[in-house]
């Protein structure tokens, strides 16, 4: 399977994972599956027999009479019985799990996200831990969700557009909503899905793993491409994980993308090939992304926000920078 | 070979006990219950939803209850007639159903034109949202309902949403209020003030919106009654001549028709104009 | 009374002396009928088919110039030869709205149950043959509308097959031609539907019990149903839309929307965007069951003729379809599990959605079962309706992840489903489709279409069907989402472009595949070999009746003496006896 989704450590079956609740979906994922190959091989199976055993030749008749076939009837109840226990055993303890029981308010981070064409756009409380208001007169390019900058509560307000800081190991709490049409809040490493509709707030909540910065996931992604194999369009997220050399010459130096269109890509590849390189060891350039899974407009594909996962610490810092009330104190 | 005859088309079928048209005619008005149902849901849903205050209390605040309660009673009248028609028939006697039918089709008629008046009636109707408020008479408004003076600018109508906005500025005359004092003064408010213009038309609020939809379908369904009947009552003497049995049935099918038309208004009218 | 009994309620004469246009074009025979939606509904699979491919181009190979009809397609649509976003969308919402109901519904239901059902109940027509003239015309115009909205500015619709608002409210006037097109195809689905079940009532001949109806009618019943009962909300969802569309008003936009920066002051505000959705839904759900239905019917036919044995479980069968249908107005939510549902709707709605997996689990068990004990004659019709089994088997288990919620969070809206319901209508629908024309062909013409040609049409088309559609469950599983012009752009879609790729090639040589079915289909109908009333030996009514039958059907009105499906009954000298030949005792 390896080969058909490119030779990638970013995964043959679903893509990695670093929530704490994703892994009872996918385990429900895997036990589907299985469940379906049970069903669908051994009914194969007897489809073949048949095909191949009462095909029509001379000297055959078919017979008038039905097979009692107790054995369906098994097989119809066996299958019901196993839905049933995939609805009631792991569907639905994985969907209140996910649905409800929020985390405490004094335990988690509140992060609204409002939607629009095409961007997602982070409103963080800033140290305060108190949202500013919004009011839809204020909205332009340079304010995208209309924030009152000149209230108390919004002036340490962090807004980020499709620019996601999140802390590692601590419940995240993110209130969704849209400002024009219906987007799709899809964070597919972690497991979360979340349609964001105009005139509702619909909260949301997961866990980053705890190993799980970006820091530490980017090079665990790494992967290596044999020149004759590497196609623009299939690593075009990725940069140079290492210095690539070519008789002590650096052809390609580490952190260096691979061409920002396919034009730029191909004749850089044309380049290296020509050098006489053999393969590229790559890592994604981000390796955690959000994307928009409803369909919003014309550039609905490339509607998406960069992650960053950060230490707890390492996330306090990145507020206390970001929050405009911070700078201002530090420069007096 | 020459002419191909269809079962069940007069005499009915053992097992629904109805001939195909009157069958068919059933299965129809199954689906139309179906349309309706869901506008009657679509209704309910926003209303349910809405925040407090976006829809009026009742109807009636805004909609013409007595011009709404003659449309129903001419409705009713109308069903009679069309059975009085469909029973002559029974009887034979052509003539006093194709009078009967012709009443039933003015009833129609005149359900119409009530109606359009009290359509007429809200789309020159305004209402002017403020962005802050000002001062008429010896209150402060932040809305104000009305009519347009004859020296009003005209509204600027979006192509986008058909909304509308004001250019310069607006002049309205602000209704008389409850109390029964007289109309006041025209106002004039700057373009710069007015939040949202709008007539009471279906862009005015959800409540007018579902007001219209309805009503509006209904009517449809309506002016669809009166197309049928007018042509039963044009070719009734040649199709009665062919086959009385057949015209007979007809008028029956139509009839059923023309009651449900009936009952979605026994519906419409409580709901929209006395909730 | 009984002297109005006379041909004066005959719907005319339609013997040779009616002109061209009367017998070939207004027609109001239901095998014209038929024949004009089967021919104008593969035109539409083609087109719809035509638009998957250029989109299929964009997919595998983003943002390079189509190839040989880049060039022809307008600035809308495609600049300098490149399919641009705007395009694709329009692309991918028309493709979905003109197969489902200009090319697969038309197919099943207009054009194989207008033909087939009449003579299978022994009937001379429908029961209201104009309506029946109507609902294909206004059927015709409805196309025609979709068509058009291509070539007005700004182009055709662009938000999805299931027009979402705001989205589409925002959207440029070819939604409003979407809008208008559906209204006329609805309303031709209700007329058509209405034909059909008066017909399947009223008008069976004598001794043709429900019980002794073959199950494509019973296929058929149901099928109308569902088109009776589910279409009208949708209709008075499109009349809303249309208002918040022309007339400005709010239904499906909810106060404080921001648009483009700018405030939508002018609205009224306080309507719901899943009103919308609940309303789609309510009808779009049974309209799978619109869509397979019709197929279980055909199938059902070919293979009890081509085992030459009864179904297995006949009464099975039919209680299952009409709980199918039953159960479909129930299940529309599982749709919309990702819009904020809450534990106690969901868990109705994935209940309800388990449950209507065991009917067809039933109908799928019964149709294999037959195969038991049975004597397999590998036709074409009957090579396409085998196919079907296992490849709709595909479609329903894969239905399974989407359908619990917890799997449907990281399976919605991606590739996965895309693959799911596609190998329920693609591979399920269409082969039983593409069965039923190489099956009843002879009843139309009174010529059988060539085997060679139509096993050269066979195989290439179920390994290149699979290769289009089986890359697609491993991309849904790599969180691939449908709807994205350039999938390289998100980095698990652009690790996952070499099944991208695959699928695409797969779709090229699927219609490259197709060449032998267009011309074996021209060429048998003027030079297939001539063939009699009945070439595979069947039992159903519609073998009594000549090839092709004439205007009325029958020679003589037939009476029915047993079931649909008595083959190989023990002690006959043939194999199977016909449902209208009275069997000594």
């Amino acid at each position: 399977m390896n080969l058909l989704l490119a030779s990638t450590q970013y995964g043959s079956w679903t893509p990695p994972l670093y929530s704490d609740h994703g892994g009872s979906i996918d385990k429900l994922v895997d036990v589907i599956h299985v469940f379906m190959f049970v069903i669908f091989i051994p009914w194969a199976i007897f489809f073949g027999y048949c095909l191949l055993n009462f095909r029509a030749r001379p000297g055959h008749k078919a017979s008038y009479l039905p097979i009692k076939a107790k054995v369906s009837k098994y097989a119809e109840v066996a299958v019901a019985v196993f839905e049933a226990f995939l609805l009631l055993g792991m569907s639905m303890p994985v969907w209140a799990e996910y649905k409800n029981n929020p985390p405490a308010s004094d335990q988690r981070l509140d992060i609204r996200v409002v939607s629009q064409q095409f961007q997602w756009n982070f409103h963080y409380a800033g140290p305060d831990g108190k949202f500013g208001p919004t009011n839809i007169k204020l909205v332009s390019a340079s304010n995208p969700i209309g924030l009152v900058e000149d209230d108390a509560a919004a002036a340490d307000d962090i807004v980020r557009v499709n620019e996601c800081h999140l802390p590692v190991d601590k419940p995240i709490y993110m209130r969704l909503t849209s400002m024009d049409v219906i987007h799709s809040f899809d964070f597919p490493t972690m497991r979360v899905k979340q349609d964001a509709i105009p005139g509702m707030e619909i909260p949301i909540w997961f866990r980053v793993d705890k190993s799980a910065t970006t820091d530490a996931i980017r090079p665990q992604m790494k992967m290596t491409v044999p020149m004759a194999k590497a196609e623009w369009y299939k690593i075009r997220h990725h940069v140079a994980a290492v210095d690539h050399k070519v008789k002590d010459e650096v052809v390609l130096a580490k952190g260096a993308d691979l061409g920002v269109d396919l034009k730029k890509g191909n004749e850089l590849l044309d380049q290296l090939r020509k050098k006489g390189l053999a393969e590229l060891t790559l890592e994604p350039r981000n390796p955690l992304e959000i994307v928009c899974a409803q369909l919003c407009g014309n550039s609905h594909f490339k509607m998406k926000a960069q992650v960053m996962t950060h230490t707890e610490d390492e996330f306090k810092k990145w507020v206390a920078e970001s929050s405009k009330k911070q700078k201002l104190e530090t420069d007096f | 070979m020459s002419t191909t005859v269809i079962p069940h088309d007069l005499e009915p079928h053992p097992l629904t006990g109805m001939y195909n048209g009157k069958f068919g005619i059933w299965l129809f008005l199954a689906s139309e219950v179906m349309l309706f149902g869901a506008l009657f849901s679509t209704y309910v849903l926003l209303r349910v939803g809405a925040p407090p205050g976006q829809w009026p209390a009742h109807g009636s605040e805004i909609l013409n209850v007595p011009l709404a309660t003659l449309n129903t009673a001419v409705l009713i009248g109308s069903s009679v007639t069309m059975v009085m028609s469909w029973a002559a028939l029974k009887m034979k006697k052509l003539g006093a159903a194709r009078v009967w039918l012709t009443v039933t089709f003015l009833c129609a008629g005149a359900f119409l034109v009530v109606k359009y008046f009290e359509y007429t009636d809200k789309f020159s109707h305004y209402q002017v949202w403020l962005n802050e408020p000002i001062k008429v008479g010896e209150h402060e408004v932040t809305t104000i309902k009305g009519h347009l003076t004859a020296d009003c600018p005209k509204l600027e109508v979006s192509e986008k949403n058909g909304a509308y906005s004001v250019t310069e500025h607006v002049m309205i005359t602000p209704d008389a209020e409850p109390g029964g004092h007289a109309h006041g003064e025209a106002v004039k408010i700057e373009a710069s003030k007015v939040k949202r213009i709008s007539n009471f038309g279906p862009r005015h609020s959800p409540y007018l919106a579902t007001y219209f939809t309805m009503t509006g379908l209904h009517g449809l369904h309506i002016v669809g009654g009166m197309v049928v009947i007018l042509y039963f009552i044009l070719t009734g003497g040649s199709i009665w001549k062919r086959s009385q049995e057949k015209y007979t049935n007809r008028i029956e099918c139509t009839g059923l028709y023309w009651h449900f038309v009936d009952l979605v208004w026994i519906f419409l009218f409580p709901v929209l104009y006395l909730l | 009374m009984s002297g109005h009994h006379d041909h004066s309620h005959g719907h005319g004469d339609h013997g040779h002396d009616l002109p061209f246009w009367r017998k070939y074009i207004f027609s109001v025979d239901h095998k014209v009928i038929g024949c004009q939606y089967t021919f104008t509904a593969l035109l539409f699979l083609f087109f719809g088919f035509t638009l998957m491919m250029i989109m299929r181009w964009q997919l595998a190979y983003p943002g390079q110039p189509i190839p040989f009809i880049g060039k022809y397609l307008s600035d809308d649509i495609a600049a300098d030869g490149v399919l641009v976003g705007d395009g694709y969308n329009a692309f991918g919402a028309m493709h979905g709205t003109i197969m489902v109901f200009l090319a697969i519904v038309p197919l099943g239901v207009g054009g194989f149950g207008n033909y087939i059902l009449p003579l299978q109940i022994g009937a001379p027509d429908m029961a209201f043959p104009k309506l029946n003239m109507a609902s294909y015309w206004v059927y015709f115009c409805g196309g025609v509308t979709m068509i058009a909205s291509f070539f007005i500015k700004g182009g055709a619709a662009a938000s999805g097959w299931t027009s979402y608002p705001p989205l589409s409210v925002f959207a440029s006037s070819g939604q409003t031609m979407w809008l208008w097109g559906m209204v006329l195809l609805i309303t031709s689905s209700l007329l058509g539907s209405v034909n059909f079940i008066v017909t399947t009532v009223q008008m069976r001949v004598k001794g043709l019990s429900f019980f002794r109806l073959p199950f494509f009618v019973w296929a058929q019943l149901v099928t109308s149903f569902l088109l009776l009962l589910a279409f009208p909300p949708l209709e008075a969802a499109g009349v809303l839309q249309l208002m918040d569309r022309l007339a400005g008003t709010s239904f499906f936009m909810p106060s404080g929307l921001v648009y483009a920066t700018e405030p939508q002051n002018q609205l009224a505000g306080g309507g719901s965007p899943l009103l919308w959705q609940h309303l789609f839904w309510f009808l779009a759900h049974p309209e799978v069951y619109v869509l397979i239905l019709p197929a279980m019917g055909i199938v059902s036919e070919i293979i009890a003729t081509n085992t030459r044995k009864p179904l297995w479980g006949y009464k099975s069968l039919v209680y299952s379809a009409i709980f199918l249908g039953f159960m479909s107005f129930i299940v529309w939510a599982h749709h919309m599990f990702m819009t904020g549902m809450g534990t106690t709707l969901s868990t109705f709605f994935q209940a309800t959605t388990m449950i209507i997996s065991v009917p067809s689990v039933i109908i799928l068990t019964c149709l294999i079962l037959s195969l038991y004990g049975a004597s397999i004659r590998f036709n074409v019709p009957m090579l396409f309706a085998l196919a079907f089994l296992p490849m709709f088997a595909i479609g329903g288990l894969t239905g399974l992840p989407l359908g619990l919620t917890a799997s449907d969070i990281h399976l919605h809206d991606t590739y996965y489903v895309i693959g799911h319901f596609h190998y329920v209508v693609a591979p399920g629908t269409i082969f039983a489709i593409f069965a039923g024309i190489y099956y009843w062909f002879p009843k139309v013409t009174g010529r059988k279409m060539s085997e060679f040609l139509g096993k050269l049409h066979f195989w290439p088309s179920f390994l290149f069907i699979n290769a289009v559609f089986m890359p697609m469950f491993f991309q849904g599983m790599a969180g691939l989402l449908r709807r994205q012009y350039d999938q390289t752009e998100q980095l698990h879609g652009a690790v996952a472009h070499g099944l991208t790729k695959m699928s695409s090639y797969g779709a090229w040589l699927l219609a490259i595949a197709q060449l032998p079915f267009i011309i074996n289909f021209f060429y048998s109908m003027f030079a297939g070999k001539k063939v009699g009333a009945n070439p595979w030996e069947s039992t159903t009514l519609e073998w009594a009746a000549p090839s092709p039958p004439p205007h009325g059907n029958f020679d003589k009105t037939p009476v029915v003496y047993c079931g649909p499906y008595e083959y190989s009954v023990p002690g006959k000298s043939k194999d199977y006896c016909p449902q209208h030949v009275a069997q000594e005792a």
